[in-house]
């Protein structure tokens, strides 16, 4: 008997190629502009934070070694990141038939999630600074701020940048980069850049500025069109990604103002010993990132959910309206919609009709109406009435 | 000044209002805020100057001022009816109630200092009485007042107990001090009868005098007829007080020597105490209740009130503001002032929504439905029809039909009865932290709070997948548990990186901890956590089928321990915190793998539970066994590199669970499903008059929901729906209970093949549609 091709795929773990598959993700990262920045700002990132260590260790000094592992959990997110946008190309097969989009959208989830997380703990900490203000060394804030406000301006340059490389470059397949992926690229671009050195005093002060994540929506604004619109980002070409947008404004302003209070509260602080000022600001930026990722949040949950889509919300019942108006249909049952990745929208309906019509007609009239409404995958399953 | 105010009450009004034309009223609105404003500097005045005068003394020139200034605008003896002789002893009582009531509240505030008095004593006459309805007749109002009165309730009491005012407890110690009078002294042994402990005793006395303070008010209102209007009662009652006071003052003062320097320097504050408290309040209430309803006119002005408050006393002994008023008021000693605490603020902010809610909506509004407005401005009500089904839950009602749900149901039941018990724990601890004064204590019970919370997630999650599928949710919500179990998963999963960093840290530096606490509360939280697993790792030898998972979880206790949680503050050493009873020391890699191998015994949310009571359990042993380690021997190093190795150990637990949840997020076929599947789509080719397949896709939606499509192409001669039927039967076999399949006909699969295509085609078709949006055509298609 001859060997089935699924045998072929058992073996392929024995031959396993750790350099060819390594490079094999290397290409294909740098194949994409997106993950290509992702990746680039991620080496600068862990750079960043070796050097942080190494220091740390060499100077003997917790705040650093204790900042630096801070940043690897930023840098984890931004890994996060960048395997989703590996990930979200791979080809489907058997087991994942419909692919591996909805990476993205588990990614974002996940993104979502840790800065909630995140928020929360800055936020605890400062309410336990603000009735118990402890004495801040804040001898090296100031630099070690500022030197992350540039690390965090050269992060929204690059993707800003690099969204709109990418629109121009890529024209009919740039999917892959939907909102999620985009939002946690751009997001974490900017995680872990000001590092304010509040540890210094034994691991009592944990940094809380380098957890502005901003910035969402480029490339997805970018990725879907290919037309002349794609890089006008306020061109109305989906009702989505005008929220999209909304979002980054909202994410730029956090991871702005979080920069910025960051260093504000270090001025405050040299200049007129307000130590108050340290646990309020970074209250703000914890409320402001709680804010700004909600509404990433609200999104993704409802696609895991296999919620119907919010922007067929209206359309749908005049759909439905319109083939139970097609002759011959008698009823309208089990309508199911959901979101596989951002907008591609995918439905399954169960249709009663008469016994002597016309199944062909309906069926592709059902599917006419439908993809009028921005539902690419549509199984229709006609039911003929009992007599 | 107009337009400095209208702007933020504009926005004011936008947010508060509905239901009536604003437009009108904002002048009112902001001339209300303004009086409220004012009303609290005046008592943050008076409570300055009783400092220095004595409270009869005091009420008797507010009196006397206000008298005056009362009659000159007022006129009462020139304009109305003349009065009788009875109505002149009928007004005498009331002056003599009202001297009692402003006796007992200017009193109170001298004990309770100004913030408090104003959170206590000025509730509008609308909002006790909704209280006292609420609280002893039996038809209250509805849920919302219950509510509100429980929140007035709880306001008071925070008062009460949880209110470190400084000033309040040296007032305590010594009570001779300030026994200026035969009065003062009574009021004091008074409320020391009472077996209250006396710095709470102005909180008691702030309560008592409102009640009747509002019950004299309602009193009044058939006197003030009488006497023909509320104005002119006032008018005169002011008088008479003054009157009745006129001799007590004079034996005062004949009696006891002055503590003023200056009367002259006063005179400035009791204007403006006149103005404020008695005068410019009184109208403007009047002319508020007169053109809004007295609810919303108490709404807004309580809130004001309490806000400006809040502020005043934050910024009252501020540097800024003693510079301001040292020429207008002799200087005192900086030590006696009251201070904020968080007592304070949080039963202020219950005030607030108190007072909010038991005045917002009327008893109409809530029994029928508001169908409009009268041409008089009066709202109407429709309380016919299905309006009285639809009340607003009661949150009684809400509790127990919840409660209901949860108990109806195994997994949901065990969740909830840990809750309860490890809330019961983290409550007890905190109770004893605060009351140890121990932040150790403390903090733990806010970490054990925190962990908590996971379970509330999964309760919640338990409840929810319940819900019926709605039109927006069409497949149910039965992901929620998967989602829940997820989130679970990568809180653990975080936890454990925290814990790694933590312990690297400490591997570096091992901190000095202090152990003195550390046992008992962990074998508390040990025991806890215990009673959890049992419950769960029963839950699971029913659901799935092994018992040996279970000593398997025991077997490794032994070895793990933790304490990163308290890292962050072992660093200095200063307290020690000990957060043993919780600790996310999260191990036991094989116990996760079996139930990653059995599959669907278990749901997502409850392994994710699971694990995190798992997590804590090894956590609490942990923390007992370094313990005694570093008692006995002395070995700080153990404790990092456990925790090193429990952070190991809780990522590959949580692997397995992770991994399955995200594949059933990403829409995998399932797994142990795969080969039923894959042989049930060999048999459906087989199926006669099928000539293919196409697109097939089939996911799990929840735990037993496995939804399915599939293309089939058939010859254009065979009956549809006989297909459609086995086609159903087949794969309802393989467990897919919600199908929907397309059949296509030969002819139609060529005239459908652009239209409806694979998932590449359907992405390159998505941007054909953008452009064609543009040109505004959607027919063009074929």
């Amino acid at each position: 008997m001859l060997p089935l091709s699924i045998k072929d795929d058992e073996y392929k773990p024995a031959k396993f190629n750790l350099l060819l598959k390594l490079s094999g993700w290397f290409r294909s990262i740098l194949a994409d502009k997106t993950s290509r920045n992702l990746f680039f700002f991620l080496c600068l990132n862990l750079s960043f934070a070796f050097v942080e260590l190494s220091y740390g260790i060499w100077s003997n000094s917790l705040g650093l070694i204790s900042d630096s592992f801070h940043m690897f959990f930023d840098c984890t997110a931004l890994l996060a990141g960048l395997a989703a946008s590996v990930i979200s190309r791979w080809r489907s097969n058997d087991s994942f038939s419909y692919g591996y989009v909805r990476a993205e959208v588990l990614a974002g989830f996940v993104n979502g999630l840790f800065l909630i997380f995140t928020a929360f703990f800055i936020f605890s900490e400062g309410v336990e600074r603000a009735l118990e203000p402890p004495d801040v060394h804040h001898d090296r804030l100031l630099p070690v701020s500022v030197a992350g406000l540039i690390v965090n301006l050269i992060g929204i340059f690059v993707f800003q940048h690099g969204g709109h490389g990418h629109s121009h470059g890529e024209g009919g397949h740039g999917h892959s980069h939907s909102l999620f992926n985009g939002s946690l690229n751009h997001g974490h671009s900017h995680g872990g850049h000001d590092h304010q050195d509040k540890h210094s005093h034994g691991g009592h002060g944990h940094s809380h500025g380098g957890h502005g994540h901003s910035h969402g929506g480029h490339g997805h604004s970018h990725g879907g069109h290919e037309e002349p619109h794609c890089h006008d980002e306020f061109t109305p070409g989906k009702g989505s990604s005008k929220q999209i947008l909304q979002g980054v404004l909202l994410h730029i302003i956090a991871d702005t103002l979080g920069s910025v209070g960051v260093i504000i509260s270090a001025l405050l602080m040299q200049k007129y010993d307000l130590m108050i000022a340290d646990p309020i600001c970074s209250m703000l930026i914890a409320l402001l990132i709680g804010v700004s990722v909600v509404p990433l949040l609200k999104e993704s949950i409802g696609i895991l959910m296999q919620r119907t889509p919010p922007s067929l919300d209206h359309a749908l019942p005049e759909c439905y309206q319109r083939v139970q108006q097609l002759q011959g249909v008698y009823n309208l049952q089990e309508p199911h919609f959901w979101t596989l990745c951002t907008d591609v929208y995918i439905g399954t309906l169960k249709l009663l009709v008469a016994p002597d019509a016309d199944t062909r007609w309906i069926l592709s009239q059902t599917h006419h109406i439908f993809t009028q409404a921005g539902v690419r995958q549509l199984y229709v399953q006609i039911e003929a009435a009992a007599m | 000044m107009e337009d400095k105010y209208s702007s933020n009450v504009l926005s004011g009004g936008k947010l508060g209002m509905v239901e009536v034309p604003n437009s009108r009223l904002t002048r009112y609105i902001v001339l209300l805020v303004v009086t409220k404003v004012l009303k609290a500097l005046g008592i943050f005045e008076s409570y300055d100057i009783l400092k220095v005068v004595h409270i009869v003394q005091f009420i008797f020139i507010l009196k006397l001022g206000s008298a005056v200034i009362l009659l000159f605008f007022q006129k009462p003896f020139s304009s109305g009816k003349v009065i009788s002789k009875r109505q002149w002893i009928k007004l005498l009582k009331h002056a003599v109630f009202s001297c009692v009531i402003s006796l007992l509240g200017f009193f109170g505030l001298t004990l309770c200092g100004p913030l408090r008095t104003l959170l206590l004593f000025e509730h509008s006459d609308v909002v006790v009485i909704a209280l006292l309805g609420v609280l002893f007749t039996s038809s209250g109002g509805g849920p919302s007042k219950t509510r509100g009165a429980a929140l007035f309730i709880i306001a008071v009491i925070c008062l009460l107990l949880f209110d470190n005012d400084d000033l309040m407890a040296k007032m305590a110690e010594h009570p001779e001090g300030h026994h200026d009078s035969a009065l003062t002294h009574f009021l004091y042994t008074a409320i020391a009868f009472l077996g209250v402990a006396d710095h709470k005793g102005g909180v008691v006395m702030l309560v008592v005098s409102l009640c009747l303070k509002v019950g004299f008010h309602t009193a009044s209102r058939k006197l003030s007829v009488e006497i023909g209007g509320a104005k002119r009662l006032y008018a005169l009652d002011n008088l008479v007080s003054a009157m009745v006071l006129l001799p007590w003052v004079i034996v005062l003062s004949a009696t006891t020597e002055s503590k003023v320097d200056s009367w002259s320097s006063l005179i400035l504050p009791f204007g403006m105490i006149i103005f404020s408290v008695m005068i410019l309040e009184f109208y403007v209430d009047a002319i508020c209740s007169a053109k809004m309803e007295t609810p919303r006119c108490a709404r807004y002005g309580a809130i004001a009130l309490f806000l400006s408050a809040l502020l005043l006393a934050n910024f009252w002994t501020h540097p800024l503001t003693d510079q301001l008023r040292s020429m207008s008021k002799p200087p005192q000693q900086v030590s006696t002032e009251h201070v904020l605490s968080g007592g304070v603020i949080v039963s202020a902010v219950f005030f607030i929504m108190s007072s909010s809610i038991l005045s917002s909506p009327s008893k109409k509004g809530q029994q029928g439905t508001l169908v409009g407005y009268s041409p008089e401005g009066t709202p109407l009500y429709n309380f016919m029809g299905d309006a009285l089904q639809h009340t607003s839950q009661s949150l009684p009602r809400f509790i127990k039909d919840s409660l209901k749900q949860i108990l109806e149901e195994y997994d949901s039941r065990q969740i909830f009865y840990f809750l309860c018990l490890n809330l019961a724990f983290t409550f007890v601890e905190l109770f004893y932290g605060v009351w140890t004064n121990s932040l150790g204590l403390i903090s733990d019970g806010f970490h054990m709070l925190f962990d908590c919370s996971a379970l509330v997630l999964g309760l919640f999650a338990a409840l929810m997948t319940r819900w019926k599928a709605t039109r927006i949710f069409s497949y149910g919500y039965g992901r929620v548990e998967i989602l829940s179990g997820f989130i679970n998963g990568l809180f653990l999963m975080v936890i454990a990186f925290f814990v790694f960093m933590e312990s690297v840290t400490r591997l570096l530096d091992p901190p000095n901890i202090n152990t003195d606490m550390l046992t008992p509360v962990s074998v508390g939280g040990l025991l806890v956590n215990l009673v959890g697993i049992c419950a769960f790792s029963h839950a699971h030898s029913h659901g799935g089928k092994s018992c040996s998972s279970h000593d398997h979880g025991h077997s490794h206790h032994g070895h793990s321990h933790s304490e990163h949680s308290h890292g962050g503050h072992g660093g200095h050493g200063g307290h020690g915190h000990s957060h043993g009873g919780h600790g996310h020391g999260h191990g036991h890699g094989g116990h996760g793998h079996s139930h990653g191998s059995s599959g669907g015994g278990m749901n997502a949310n409850m392994r994710g539970v699971y694990l995190h009571v798992l997590a804590d359990t090894l956590g609490s042993v942990g923390v007992i066994i370094s313990t005694i380690l570093i008692r006995q021997f002395g070995w700080l190093i153990a404790d990092p590199i456990c925790s090193l190795f429990i952070a190991t150990l809780i990522f590959l637990s949580v692997i397995p669970l992770l991994k399955d949840a995200c594949e059933v997020l990403l829409l995998r076929t399932p797994p142990e499903n795969e080969k039923e599947l894959n042989s049930a789509l060999e048999k459906i080719e087989k199926i006669e008059g099928v000539l293919s397949y196409r697109d097939p896709h089939f996911w799990r939606h929840s735990a037993n929901m496995i939804a399915g499509t599939i293309h089939l192409q058939i010859m254009s001669d065979v009956v549809e729906q006989r297909i459609i039927q086995q086609v159903t039967a087949i794969l309802k076999d393989a467990g897919v209970n919600n199908l929907s399949v397309q059949v296509e006909k030969e002819a139609y699969f060529q005239h459908m093949s652009g239209l409806s295509t694979g998932f590449q085609e359907v992405l390159a078709m998505t941007q054909q549609m953008e452009t064609m949006k543009y040109l505004k055509d959607g027919t063009c298609i074929m």
